[in-house]
């Protein structure tokens, strides 16, 4: 328990230090709840997202270091390994190769590289999954670009 | 009293008590330089300790052995007087004896004034001073102590000082290496140096942060995890309590212990033990130097499991722990070489019944 906030404090001024480090990711804390943390990442260019901006909701565990964060997507996302409705994140890192090393940080841009580079042999969304994997890569494009357009970007007019 | 034993702050020059000192201030007095450490039994010191390690039986007869000469008559003549006093250090010397006796001088000027010579042809000091001008004082220069004065910093007296100056050492920078006795300058340069690399090392741990917790591991705020927990396979640095807290962590959602919970967080290198450690070590033969030590530690603690030959150690003959008998056998492991059917040699060690039992199939 103690231990757990003394390194979301350390992660915390290490965010509010470096705010422009990382231009992708915006970690910001809840104001009453360090347990609770929201980050706003830009879809990486060259891929379908590019030019949304996608919220992520972190819910750390009082273990913490020692087990993962729970993490999700609340803008909705058409990707392999995000559940489409509930956001859930299928990725190896946030599960069984977990590791104490990792920060909220590091998670983020382990987030930005899964959008990247989808792994559809164990999708959540299995539309998406489908698409990439029976080759229609333009199909999926469109479908994710569709998808980030309408959630991931500020609406026009 | 007491007069009779020379003041050991006289001797170093600096007594502040001056002609009300209850020790003498003459040069001509023998020195008590019997150990009381010794006299007890133990002293820590052992053969580096700078007093004499005589019995107080045999100090009489060793005292001329020490540096200055006896010049003065004992007992014969004082029958009357010839209470042997005990001295604070509970060594009795005859020396002591009533001041009728044999009145002690009292020095007309401080012994700084006395002018040391030292004679490298004939190889003693001459004291000349008023009292006992002509008066020689044979000693061998490695029994002369050096100066506590000049081994500090500086010495007000200079080059007029009575004791030799020391050569300076060149780890510390003091000059508190004595020019004649090359067992105690050696002595001195080897714990100079490992305690300069030893303090080194700690300076350059202070900086050096746990990747789990994310702090400094030497400024943790509880005094027992201010110590680095080392693995055995990368040089990545975590604190003692951090790492160990998440090796003996339960694997939970399918977490593998070999692959995540025993591997390094950073590099996922998969180290089967973790070293405790105060410093950090910036080589790898300072690393192995620090498990060396730590295993040599451990080899002395008696095993829990094995708990002299009662119980069972799950780790065996790789146990880092001392495996004895309670009459101080050390456990002797016999390895039978079995000859396995297709012809491979299997060493096989504490066969149970149990093993055999259990891949019986009852019918």
């Amino acid at each position: 328990m103690q231990a757990s906030k003394a390194r979301l404090f350390k992660e915390y001024h290490e965010v509010q230090r470096e705010k422009t480090a990382d231009p992708d990711i915006q970690l910001v804390c809840d104001e009453s709840n360090i347990f609770k943390w929201t980050a706003f990442i830009k879809g990486p260019s060259e891929t379908p997202y590019e030019g949304g901006v996608f919220q992520l909701s972190f819910s750390v565990p009082e273990q913490y270091p020692l087990q993962p964060p729970q993490v999700r997507f609340l803008t909705k996302i058409f990707h392999p390994n995000v559940h489409f409705k509930t956001g859930e994140i299928c990725l190896d890192i946030l599960k069984n190769a977990w590791s104490p090393a990792w920060t909220l940080q590091s998670v983020c841009r382990a987030i930005i590289a899964l959008m990247a580079h989808p792994e559809p042999d164990s999708p959540l969304n299995c539309d998406s999954g489908n698409l990439l994997r029976s080759g229609d890569v333009r199909g999926y494009q469109s479908m994710a670009k569709m998808y980030t357009r309408l959630a991931a970007m500020p609406k026009k007019g | 009293m007491s007069k009779r034993v020379l003041c050991k702050f006289f001797a170093h020059g600096a007594c502040l008590k001056g002609e009300h000192c209850e020790y003498s201030h003459d040069w001509k007095d023998p020195p008590n330089n019997i150990c009381t450490f010794y006299q007890k039994g133990v002293c820590a010191y052992g053969s580096r300790c700078r007093y004499d390690h005589i019995k107080a039986s045999q100090a009489q007869s060793s005292i001329p052995s020490s540096s200055v000469i006896e010049n003065h008559t004992v007992v014969s003549d004082t029958g009357a007087f010839g209470n042997i006093i005990t001295t604070s250090n509970g060594v009795g010397t005859t020396a002591e004896l009533s001041l009728s006796s044999s009145p002690y001088i009292l020095p007309s000027e401080p012994a700084w004034n006395h002018e040391l010579v030292w004679n490298p042809e004939i190889e003693y000091y001459e004291i000349l001073g008023e009292d006992n001008v002509g008066q020689s004082i044979i000693t061998s220069p490695s029994e002369i102590s050096i100066c506590s004065f000049a081994a500090a910093g500086n010495c007000p007296r200079g080059e007029k000082c009575p004791h030799i100056h020391g050569d300076l050492c060149p780890t510390c920078g003091k000059h508190c290496l004595h020019p004649f006795r090359p067992e105690e300058r050696e002595e001195h340069m080897k714990t100079c140096e490992s305690r300069h690399k030893y303090l080194d090392a700690l300076k350059r741990s202070q900086e050096i942060e746990c990747s789990v917790c994310l702090e400094r591991v030497l400024s943790k705020p509880i005094l027992a995890e201010r110590k680095f927990g080392l693995l055995s396979e990368c040089d990545h640095p975590f604190c003692i309590s951090c790492i160990r807290n998440w090796r003996s962590s339960n694997p939970t959602l399918g977490m593998d212990v070999n692959s995540t919970l025993r591997a390094c967080p950073i590099c996922r290198k998969l180290s089967y033990f973790v070293i405790p450690s105060v410093v950090w070590y910036s080589t790898t033969e300072e690393k192995q130097e620090i498990i060396d030590k730590y295993k040599e530690k451990l080899k002395s603690i008696d095993c829990k499991h094995f708990d002299f030959g009662d119980g069972n150690c799950p780790f065996g003959t790789s146990c880092f722990y001392k495996h004895a008998y309670r009459d101080g056998r050390v456990e002797q492991v016999v390895l039978r070489h079995l000859g396995a059917a297709d012809g491979n040699t299997v060493i096989a060690k504490d066969i149970r019944l149990s093993d055999f039992l259990s891949n019986m199939h009852l019918r």
